[in-house]
């Protein structure tokens, strides 16, 4: 199964607490998963634990990008499971540099 | 405005007795209220300038900084320079031998936009990052500092924004607060323009002992100041002016971005100031700046408590270790969840507090209260909390916030009701005298700031930290 994401759709994981906000992704469908389980929609339910191979944790705050920079999420919530697109891990994204002022 | 403003007890002693023979006296009232939250009660209190707040408001240049950019100079209904004033008051009644005689707490709220030449730009900051946008049920600000944050807003409107223009059209139809809880999941800057009627402190002792009544002296304090920008800059560099030395640490993956902003507002600032750069993402780096808190009297911070966490930095714990360290934190709205997560900047954190909607409820136009007022105002009441804690033994962890350092200064001694609003800027209008608006001016700049890192090996070999 792969879902569109669109900027702003928010997605959860089945497996842990994870939570996400799609900031920015390519067109087309993609096989979103977090713990090694297929990403849910914010209101559905959820079962199980995460696969060992996909569990080294999502830390609110951090944006979640693939390799080329073209999926980029924004974690809303952290769990123990980890994301990634198919069985590709997703990586955390640098912080953002400090603005020069306000 | 969706609240009428009610004053505090607490915070307004004098609310409505606010007498036009009084107003002169307000920086003196405000001085005392600030030094009674403190438990302190110097011997000798500095008097600040007695001055009207309109006429300080027009003398200051803050004047020139309000209103849109082809109308008249707006006066501010909030004695926002009286309170700067009464702040640094306190601050010189608290430090006695501090070189702080030279200095005006209004004057700090306009010298940015002094040294950068800024402009009034009314519905748009005067650093230009910050717009009020029109929702459908109110107004909300918006802080856009970096390139990058355009990159969010697909994400907050599900739409295409890549202008000003297009931003404006995409709020319209939608209602404030979904707005602003959207946004601040994404981590924007954003907040409604709203006049709340809950007193707000200005500082939270969040661990540690409640203050003292005797402030001792004490030998110069070592301040580690890990914050960027302008407020925690600022209370740092006040507390230089204490006698502090001052050891500004920064990432050296990510340092403060006011180095690539204007040159001599970041050596006013820094001058004097240590600079050691680390390798935060490394474990050396990590040791290096742990030992650094370590030895520091004064911690000064602004990150959120979870980016410190993630850094293997806890405050709690190392006020365990070190019985009287004073650790600063500056934040947008508070250590608490989930405001904790909340970003803010001078400028919108000023709009959530009601600078603006206070204006609105007097009868002006909407638009933004001098430049980024929230930070030199929160800088200046932090250099206060810091110097307070440290003479009184230290051994507290004391938050302070932009939001709330800004919701009190609107709070102080405010009129009622609508009615009061209208009839103070009306009140305050009328002494206005020829002459009283002046451009911005900035302290001297006497000094460059270190370059980036020079001081590292220096100070981690003095304060064995390698």
């Amino acid at each position: 199964m792969a879902t569109a994401l669109k900027p702003g759709a928010r997605f959860k994981s089945a497996v842990c607490e994870t939570q996400v906000m799609v900031v920015k992704a390519p067109a087309g469908e993609h096989d979103l998963r977090c713990g090694g389980a297929e990403m849910i929609a914010p209101m559905a339910t959820g079962s199980g634990e995460p696969d060992p191979a996909f569990a080294s944790e999502t830390l609110i705050g951090k944006r979640y990008v693939n390799a080329d920079e073209s999926l980029e999420l924004l974690c809303t919530k952290g769990g123990k499971g980890s994301l990634s697109l198919g069985s590709t891990p997703l990586e955390v994204k640098q912080a953002k540099q400090l603005p020069s002022s306000d | 405005m969706s609240a009428v403003l009610a004053a505090s007890a607490d915070a307004a002693p004098d609310a409505a007795g606010d007498a036009a023979g009084s107003a002169a006296d307000t920086a003196a009232r405000y001085r005392d209220h600030l030094l009674a939250t403190l438990g302190a009660a110097p011997a000798v209190r500095v008097a600040p300038p007695a001055e009207h707040p309109a006429r300080a408001w027009a003398r200051s240049g803050l004047m020139t900084l309000c209103g849109a950019a082809d109308g008249a100079p707006q006066l501010s209904v909030l004695p926002l320079t009286a309170l700067a004033d009464g702040a640094l008051a306190a601050l010189a009644s608290l430090a006695p031998h501090a070189d702080l005689a030279d200095q005006r707490g209004a004057a700090l709220l306009a010298e940015r936009a002094a040294l950068m030449g800024l402009q009034r730009r009314g519905a748009t900051s005067a650093g230009g990052a910050c717009r009020l946008l029109r929702a459908a049920d109110g107004l909300l600000a918006l802080s856009l500092p970096r390139d990058d944050d355009w990159s969010l807003l697909p994400a907050w409107l599900e739409a295409p924004a890549a202008d000003w223009a297009a931003v404006e059209a995409a709020v319209r139809e939608r209602e404030v607060d979904e707005l602003v809880a959207r946004g601040r999941l994404l981590g924007l800057a954003l907040a409604a323009s709203r006049v709340e009627a809950a007193p707000a402190p200005w500082l939270r002792v969040h661990a540690g002992r409640s203050w003292p009544g005797v402030l001792a002296a004490r030998p110069a304090p070592l301040v580690v100041d890990l914050s960027s920008l302008w407020a925690g800059p600022l209370c740092s560099q006040l507390l230089q002016r204490c006698g502090a030395e001052v050891v500004k640490v920064e990432s050296t993956a990510r340092p403060d971005g006011a180095r690539r902003g204007s040159a001599p507002f970041f050596d006013l600032l820094h001058a004097g100031k240590r600079s050691v750069a680390l390798d935060l993402h490394s474990a050396r780096g990590r040791v290096q700046l742990l030992a650094l808190l370590r030895r520091a009297d004064i911690v000064i911070e602004a990150s959120r408590p979870r980016a410190l966490r993630q850094m293997g930095i806890d405050a709690e714990a190392l006020l365990r270790e070190k019985l009287d360290l004073s650790w600063i934190a500056i934040h947008g709205y508070g250590r608490d969840e989930p405001q904790a997560q909340w970003i803010a900047y001078g400028d919108d954190a000023g709009v959530a507090a009601g600078l603006c909607a206070a204006q609105q409820l007097a009868g002006a136009a909407p638009c933004f209260i001098g430049d980024a007022i929230a930070d030199p105002l929160t800088g200046l009441h932090a250099a206060l909390a810091a110097w307070a804690s440290h003479a009184g033994g230290g051994g507290r962890l004391i938050a302070l916030s932009l939001h709330e350092v800004a919701r009190q200064a609107v709070q102080f001694e405010a009129p009622r009701d609508a009615a009061g609003w209208c009839a103070r800027r009306r009140d305050w209008q009328a002494e206005l005298r020829p002459g009283d608006e002046r451009a911005p001016q900035a302290r001297r700049v006497h000094a460059t700031a270190a370059a980036f890192g020079a001081d590292t090996d220096a100070v981690l070999a003095r304060l064995g930290a390698c």
